[in-house]
């Protein structure tokens, strides 16, 4: 059960060429929902195309090991095998594919499939290609890998040792390294009244599990020369520019198609490698359908995981009243066995560099290795999370070191409201929002003061009560200039969205653009924009979802990721829109002999229709379509340039950042969720309970508060998952433990709070509606429990120093904290303190 | 996640079901609510070459209670236990029934599966053994009846023949002043117990303790009975120290192994906090109070 509270909000101004904001800012049902909740979606794996063969991978059970020796032999003389494919043949039909990372990280072969050796429990060794998935996996278990095992590299602090190299070929396992330095950091030190050392803290490796596993079809074409794809993947746009050089055709002959997506959360983006193999077994099968279908174990062990962060010798500047003046820490990132989409994480955390506080002085020296593990992909409030984690711990321990109340620690931090917008250190630019505002209605919405008391009373009886805030950002629409600050050769920046509106021969409205939602509703909000420019409803606008590079719009960054479509998506969308309303406007003054400026949009008798408001005669939309398409003798020239199909491009206002001094602005907007929990930590059984939970976002004018509400509560529940139960857990001999639900045990209803939800506004002035993207919600829950168990237990010594906690970790940690493990964590200086 | 190839067969009695193990041999497998079974089948961790179909068997699912027992059929799924009025005289009963995974599995899954299953995690088996329970059993040689005790050997393991067959558990009806709790800690619902606890108690007028039973579920290769935290109660009054007590030695008794529910020293404080749960609530059922209860779960 929710509970909703709202502050009151000024009616959006309407935007030039186009009516009254009538849809937009409803919370109108899902277009899409119908569809789904029948179960009459069309998803990957209910495609049966003629003559379509079934893939199975044969996976390494070890973490890291030579390959000696791979025999199909007896999988291929199984009836019903069409093909098989081992890592070596591989080889030869590809080239490895393309790394983003400099230096060391171009030295990476990463193929399809292990050629000489596996790297991570799960990696692909061979694959069958069979009539059905029965025989496949039949075929699968009958092929024999010879495996001399390695030791496996597991940790941080392990690869950066060098002792044992992941890929020989890079002479480190250090992929990635950076500092990003801003202010004068030694200067703030020195100054400082207080210095707060923090021993190691670990963000932990988790996932999202959507519901739909990888899915794909390829089908590589010999006569037209064309592989095309029906797939699940949610950038294809970035997947095709991989699977090109990759592949060795022209990438105009990889034809991307998706449809609907049963969750994705950025772990999709990264199944290029299986699309390359089901290409190349494709072709080997003389260009018959092959499907994938990945199963729960195989996408537990080997899809992609979140990125694990581990922080380094931090220390933290004060001034005597609390205010954070430097931070100086060291940063290692755990990419896994091969970068793919990485090393853009080193990069994407500093969007949200000194996370909601106006610290100016920061280095951070950032480093990313390559472990034994599953490859990750951008996850969910991908790299942004790890960051904002960290600097909500940073807060937490200097708050509770210094006896500064968590609430009054925040707000003596907090990028104030009349800063705005404001710009970072590194130079982003924070485009609204208003913080302290948000924890105010936070704590208006738990009974912050009620629970304080009760809190004090609890301690008095034993109990380990604690508040938590989480001051989260999301930032949305995100520059691929940052990439440069990666490696300055990479050959991408900006951002930008395609749509095409047009009036169908019929007079439909039909609306395309390329972005492949898994469940933001984007076919509704598209539609809400559209309606509002025609002056009509929503379901007069059919919105074509998904990707298909012959049939909807898009561009180099078209897909769904980086919390942005309310923003570039939806501008793309108005645009084209816009340009619709203007070739719609003329045609119709001419058949209507009216100016251009007395006529109105609206829907009349026979439809929707555009009138003259001073004759009241009108024309619909199935009499302009009409014009240019069946009846158009006696067109006037000057109208012969309208199409009724227009397409827009928007392109986000962004540079290219300074690549030597890190500097730059990174993203577009900044959305914010303030979480409170009160948590309670069971003093038998050790387990956490949430005994409450409020949520606040502001994301600033919501196109749709039911979508708004429905990602952040799903956010929520992702984020008190990722904090208390899901765990990327492996053995110390490379085994991924969590390979299936009874192991990861993804959250479920029974393990979620009531959610308390309030919401606020602060429209961003960077985008034309003022909306900010807000899907990713930036695990606004991890800070937040965590600070919540953090306030529990400070008094028992224990310093919550990893996101993952469990009533085992914290049965734990509080041995350790009654064997003096305080200290090695925490260490405070007070060099000025009387200043 | 496709199983190995297999037959199916649909029995029509338990004598027929028993006669078709015995023609189709070793591989042969009875298939109940298939909640254990074919999770095992689709990960190819089982591979029977032939399913006997039991649900078919009129009958077989009923649950009934003659005078002072309550007789669960075989096929007696968990969710029927879970509403069953007879049932719910013993509350330790729905304690378990109700608590058993989610919806889904509680629909499908059956008292005499999970007992035949011998799953060291499995609810049934710690929640029945606090109780008198026996096992009614159909094979060639016609029926015998198999105390509980006897009946689980081992993890996975039972006394049955591969010809034989459950037909009816029997639980006598504890006497007057008895209550009894059954307590998990479970990380979600889905999925099994990290630790469980379950005791059964009678006690007299004054809150001495007459009898009790106490056992403990995860911790070891079969629920785990902890006579040391029975001794503890046995014949004392019941009140906070000797609950202690009684939970430091169950602590004792448990045989925990660490995994990914949790290491071996966190699974012994979790008995310890069970029990001592366990028993405060079979106490104030005894003393007939209605006490609702429910498992604890991560998170609440
Ligand atoms: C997701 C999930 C979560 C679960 N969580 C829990 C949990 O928390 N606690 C818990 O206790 N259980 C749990 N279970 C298991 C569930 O309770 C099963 O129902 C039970 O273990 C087996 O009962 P079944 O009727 O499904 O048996 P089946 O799976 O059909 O059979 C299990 C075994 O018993 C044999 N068998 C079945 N019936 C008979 C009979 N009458 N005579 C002789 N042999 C027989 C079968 O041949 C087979 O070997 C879970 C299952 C799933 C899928």
């Amino acid at each position: 059960m929710a509970t909703t509270l709202r502050t009151k909000t000024k009616k959006a101004k309407a935007p030039a060429a186009s009516g009254p904001a009538k849809w937009v800012g409803q919370p109108i049902r899902r277009k899409e929902e119908d569809r789904l909740v029948r179960g009459k979606g069309i998803f990957v794996d209910d495609q049966k195309l003629t003559g379509m063969l079934h893939i199975r991978f044969v996976r390494s059970s070890y973490g890291h090991a030579k390959i000696v020796k791979v025999d199909v032999s007896k999988a291929a003389a199984l009836p019903g095998v069409v093909c098989t494919l081992t890592g070596a043949e591989v080889k030869g039909m590809v080239k490895p594919f393309i790394e983003i990372g400099p230096d060391v990280g171009q030295k990476i072969a990463d193929y399809p499939m292990a050629v000489d050796k596996v790297t991570f429990q799960g990696d692909p060794v061979a694959a069958v290609v069979a009539e059905t998935r029965m025989i496949a996996e039949d075929a699968a278990e009958l092929v024999e890998v010879e495996y001399e095992p390695l030791p496996p590299i597991l940790s941080a602090e392990e690869a950066l040792k060098d002792e044992t190299l992941v890929h020989p070929e890079m002479g480190t396992n250090r992929n990635w390294h950076g500092v990003f330095e801003y202010g004068n950091v030694e200067k703030a030190f020195k100054q400082a009244a207080h210095v707060v050392h923090i021993g190691r803290l670990h963000f932990h490796r988790f996932s999202s599990t959507p519901l739909e596993n990888n899915a794909m079809i390829a089908v590589w074409d010999s006569r037209s020369e064309r592989i095309e794809y029906w797939s699940n993947n949610s950038f294809p746009s970035f997947a095709a520019q991989f699977l090109s050089p990759a592949l060795g055709v022209g990438i105009d002959q990889i034809l991307m198609k998706s449809f609907d997506i049963g969750g994705g959360f950025g772990i999709k983006i990264t199944n290029y490698p299986y699309m390359a193999v089901c290409a190349l077994a494709s072709r080997k099968t003389g260009g018959l359908p092959v499907k994938w279908a990945e199963t729960r174990t195989e996408h537990m062990q080997a899809s992609a995981h979140g990125n694990e962060r581990t922080f380094f010798g931090t220390r933290v500047a004060l001034d005597k009243n609390g205010v954070i003046t430097a931070i100086d820490s060291r940063h290692v990132d755990d990419c896994g066995a091969y970068p793919r989409y990485e090393p853009l994480g080193c990069v994407i955390w500093a969007q949200v560099l000194p996370a909601a506080y106006r610290v100016k002085n920061v280095r951070i020296d950032m480093n990313q290795v390559v472990t034994n593990k599953c490859p990750v992909g951008p996850n969910r409030g991908y790299s942004r999370m790890q960051q904002l984690w960290f600097m909500e711990r940073v807060l937490d321990i200097c708050g509770h070191t210094l006896g500064i109340s968590i609430d009054e620690m925040r707000l003596r931090n907090y990028i104030r409201k009349d800063e705005m917008p404001y710009t970072t250190p590194n130079g982003c630019v924070y485009d609204s929002g208003d913080y302290a505002g948000m924890l105010a209605l936070g704590k208006k919405l738990i009974g912050w003061d009620d629970w304080k008391k009760k809190q004090a009373a609890a301690r008095k009886d034993g109990r380990w009560i604690g508040i938590g805030i989480g001051s989260t950002l999301d930032s949305g629409t995100n520059n691929f200039g940052q990439a440069r600050i990666i490696n300055n050769f990479a050959p991408f920046s900006g951002q930008s969205k395609a749509a095409i509106a047009k009036l169908d021969i019929y007079g439909e409205v039909v609306v395309s653009m390329g972005s492949v939602p898994q469940g933001q509703g984007h076919e509704t909000t598209a539609a809400q924009v559209v309606a509002d420019v025609l002056g009509i409803s929503p379901d007069l606008v059919r919105v074509k979802p998904g990707f298909d590079t012959e049939q909807n719009a898009y561009t180099g960054h078209t897909g769904t990721y980086a919390s942005q479509f309310a923003v570039a998506g939806l501008s793309a969308i108005h645009g084209a829109a816009v340009k619709l309303r203007k070739e719609m406007a003329r045609l119709a003054a001419w058949a209507l002999k009216a100016k251009e400026k007395d006529l109105e949009f609206g829907i009349g008798a026979q439809g929707p229709e555009v009138r003259d408001k001073r004759t009241k005669k009108s024309i619909n939309y199935w009499g302009l379509a009409n014009l240019v398409n069946v009846n158009n003798a006696g067109m006037p020239e000057n109208l012969w340039d309208v199409t009724l199909n227009c397409r827009h491009v928007y392109h986000a206002p962004f540079q290219i950042p300074d690549t030597k001094r890190k500097y730059g602005n990174l993203t577009l907007t900044y959305a914010a969720q303030i979480h409170i929990a009160v948590v309670e930590v069971d003093r038998e059984t050790f387990q956490p309970k949430i005994l409450a939970y409020a949520c606040v976002d502001d994301c600033g004018r919501t196109i749709n508060p039911r979508i708004v509400e429905g990602q952040v509560h799903g956010c929520t529940a992702h984020g008190i998952g990722a904090a208390l139960m899901e765990n990327c857990a492996y053995d110390s001999d490379g085994n991924m433990l969590a390979s299936t639900f009874s192991d990861y045990t993804p959250i479920t209803a029974v393990n979620m709070p009531d959610l308390l939800y309030g919401h606020m506004e602060s429209p961003s002035p960077f985008s034309y509606n003022g909306a900010k993207g807000m899907g990713e919600g930036g695990a606004a829950p991890v800070h937040t429990v965590c600070a919540g168990l953090q306030d529990a237990l400070y008094s028992s010594g224990v310093i919550i120093d990893d996101s993952h906690n469990t009533g085992d970790s914290i049965f734990h940690a509080l041995q350790r904290a009654s064997s003096g493990g305080f200290a090695i964590m925490v260490r405070v200086e007070h060099p000025r303190a009387s200043r | 996640m496709y199983a190995y190839p297999f037959s199916y067969h649909r029995a029509k009695s338990l004598a027929e079901a028993s006669k078709l193990l015995q023609q189709l041999g070793d591989e042969s497998r009875v298939l109940a609510g298939g909640q254990s079974l074919i999770p095992l089948m689709k990960m190819r961790l089982a591979r029977p070459s032939a399913l006997i179909d039991i649900n078919f068997v009129p009958g077989l699912a009923d649950i009934q209670s003659p005078n002072g027992e309550l007789r669960f059929g075989a096929l007696a799924r968990h969710a029927d236990i879970e509403v069953s009025e007879a049932a719910a005289a013993i509350p330790i009963l729905n304690d378990c029934a109700a608590g058993i995974a989610d919806v889904q599995v509680r629909n499908q899954g059956t008292i005499g599966g999970s007992l035949a299953e011998a799953d060291p995690s499995g609810d049934w088996g710690a929640t029945l053994l606090t109780l008198e329970t026996s096992v009614q059993c159909t094979g060639p040689q016609g029926e015998r009846s198999i105390a509980l005790e006897e009946f689980i050997k081992d993890a996975y393991t039972t006394v049955l023949a591969h010809d034989e067959l459950v037909r009816e558990i029997i639980v006598k009806r504890p006497p007057k002043s008895s209550g009894g709790a059954y307590l998990a800690f479970k990380r979600s619902a889905p999925v099994y117990a990290t630790v469980s606890a379950a005791v059964q108690l009678t006690l007299d007028g004054k809150d001495i303790c007459k009898d009790v039973r106490i056992v403990l579920g995860c911790v070891g290769l079969t629920a785990i009975r902890a006579k040391q935290a029975e001794a503890e109660l046995h014949g004392k009054k019941v009140d906070g120290k000797t609950i202690q007590r009684a939970a430091e030695a169950a602590r004792e008794a448990a045989e925990p192994q660490s995994d990914m529910r949790g290491s071996a020293d966190y699974k012994r404080a979790l008995v310890a906090a069970l029990v001592k749960r366990a028993i405060g609530t079979a106490v104030r059922r005894a003393r007939g109070e209605r006490v609702e209860a429910g498992h604890e779960y991560v998170g609440r």
